[in-house]
């Protein structure tokens, strides 16, 4: 599989666009179009392949369910993941000769993914430094009351850093890095010590998006119970995730009410006392 | 005399804020510039002098962060006190506003982060996946269209919701009532995570032994295996999985490593289960 200059081009505007702080905003870009799931079929749209590629993109996104950027601070930016790393993993399971819905064909996309996902975090602080430029001439701008410098610093300017940061190597990786994956198995045998390694990464990495959500919300051990119950509902029960939401959600909605009961109880005794 | 801002104003301050919250990020003025090209327009249409526009502008200098789809609510509060400022409420000055957002920007980011991307998208994605198991574009149109339709709604309404309010918004927020919400929410995320996890990851192991053989009751003889991965499952289905997933988040929690430090170290995993053949994917061209 080869990717043209104009597909590179695309794939390096979506990626110059979808950053956390990309130029479309939050929610469009970074809570939606950066999300492997959907940039999959954009990705898919693109490549002139949408299955292939919403089946990686779909394997993908389970690593980056959960993904917190708590203060500013960002683990992978989902730009690289999402429109440098689905087109090679398109390729390279292609190349491989794998079926993308296969536990295998997800093991290689992910591990692609992940390997790109560092390139995504190094953009996402080069970027956010480069801005740095851009609030120099808007401070300025304020005390003058120069409202359109103050709205290019916001929008305009940055576009800058990520034409430097993301647009160009986007292309570059995209362009020649289809080939060098695509012949994967030329250089690498699949029973060799380097891909069985690369294909258990794949299958152990998707823990680590799950793992991040639990520190999240689990600040007491006890708390697990919660997730077991979630797990169990679907390993051993077979439940499917629609209806572990249901059944969530009734939980839920029984914890609600016994709070609510609690604090009712509290202020009625607490009235008894007065 | 008492001035009422235009409804296209308040808009206009909404769309700044929702365009371009982050757009401008860096690490010294985070969301800075973003709330001050939402006020802007606010700013102008209330003041008609320099003076007041400037004093009004500087308010909104200071360093400002959280997460920025109900920190629109943030933006509305702002833009009601502003107007009650511009009104002749001497008691709103810089130091009340900015009391207000330094105030509900550490709260604000806690409830979001852990309420949004911490468990409303977690639960939409896993929906959506199932949707596209087979490759079908139907899940990630699902996820755009859902995320962005009740996203735009929800911040356009505590938007206002905020601008109502004013300064008496930061008890809704920290209420009771608003708390035993967001336990409640976050329990439904773990939950359906819970459920993600069983059915979207398969850590399995290879390993087996060979226990020689034995007489079956046809009288062959039969090779005697034990595959370790059956014995497990019939201890728990996806038992390798989980403990996977317990010893991220132990990682992570107990000894506060970041997730690229886990990332790393489950590459040593994989690279040791395999030379020891505990993992084995069995594939070839």
């Amino acid at each position: 599989m080869e990717i043209n200059i104009f597909q590179a081009l695309l794939l390096a505007i979506m990626a110059s666009l979808t950053s956390v702080i990309g130029a479309l905003g939050t929610t469009y870009s970074w809570y939606t179009l950066s999300r492997p799931l959907v940039a999959s079929l954009v990705v898919g749209l693109i490549l002139g392949d949408v299955k292939t590629s919403i089946m990686v993109g779909a394997a993908i996104q389970v690593v980056y369910i959960a993904l917190v950027t708590p203060g500013g601070t960002v683990s992978a930016d989902l730009r690289a993941v999402s429109y440098i790393g689905i087109p090679l993993a398109v390729a390279a399971v292609k190349g491989a000769g794998l079926n993308p819905a296969s536990a295998q064909g997800a093991g290689l996309a992910v591990s692609i993914g992940a390997l790109v996902g560092t390139v995504g975090t190094v953009m996402f602080y080069s970027t956010a430094t480069m801005n740095l430029i851009w609030q120099q001439i808007g401070w300025k701008a304020i005390d003058k009351l120069n409202y359109r410098i103050i709205y290019l610093t916001n929008f305009i300017f940055p576009l800058i850093s990520h034409l430097v940061i993301a647009f160009i190597p986007t292309f570059f990786i995209t362009y020649y890095g289809t080939d060098i994956v695509a012949n994967l198995k030329e250089w690498l045998p699949m029973d060799g010590i380097p891909m069985k390694t690369m294909f258990t990464l794949g299958s152990l990495l998707p823990a680590v998006g799950i793992g991040i959500l639990l520190k999240q919300v689990v600040q007491n051990p006890v708390d697990l119970i919660i997730f077991f119950f979630g797990f169990t509902l679907a390993a051993a029960l077979k439940i499917n995730l629609v209806g572990a939401a249901f059944v969530g959600a009734m939980i839920a909605f029984l914890n609600y009410k016994i709070i609510m009961v609690g604090a009712g109880k509290k202020s009625a005794s607490h009235e008894e006392d007065l | 005399m008492s001035v009422k801002l235009n409804k296209k104003t308040k808009d206009q301050a909404f769309w700044w804020w929702y365009n371009g919250n982050l757009t401008g990020f860096t690490h010294q003025h985070m969301q800075t510039f973003g709330f001050m090209c939402a006020m802007i327009p606010v700013i102008k249409e209330l003041y008609k002098d320099d003076t007041h526009r400037l004093r009004s502008l500087k308010t909104y200098t200071p360093f400002f962060n959280t997460e920025p789809q109900i920190g629109s609510m943030v933006v509305g509060i702002s833009v009601g006190l502003e107007e009650a400022r511009a009104n002749g409420h001497e008691e709103i000055d810089d130091e009340m506003i900015n009391g207000i957002r330094a105030g509900l920007m550490g709260p604000l980011a806690g409830i979001g982060d852990s309420l949004i991307p911490g468990t409303y998208i977690p639960i939409l994605l896993s929906i959506a996946l199932g949707l596209s198991t087979d490759g079908s574009p139907l899940g990630a149109i699902f996820y755009a269209v859902v995320y962005i339709g009740t996203m735009t709604f929800f911040m356009k309404y505590i938007f206002d919701k905020g601008y109502e309010l004013g300064g008496r918004a930061v008890d809704v927020v920290i209420g009771e009532q608003a708390t035993a919400f967001r336990e409640s929410m976050v329990m439904v995320g773990t939950i359906v995570i819970g459920s993600l996890a069983a059915s979207w990851i398969g850590v399995s192991t290879a390993l087996k032994f060979d226990l020689g053989t034995y007489y079956n009751a046809a009288g062959e003889q039969v090779a005697n295996v034990l595959r370790l991965q059956d014995t497990l499952n019939g201890i728990f289905p996806n038992l390798l999985s989980l403990l996977t997933v317990l010893f991220t988040w132990y990682l992570m929690t107990k000894k506060k490593m970041s997730p690229i430090t886990v990332m790393l170290i489950l590459v040593v995993v994989a690279l040791v289960g395999v030379l020891i053949g505990f993992f084995d994917p069995g594939l070839s061209y």
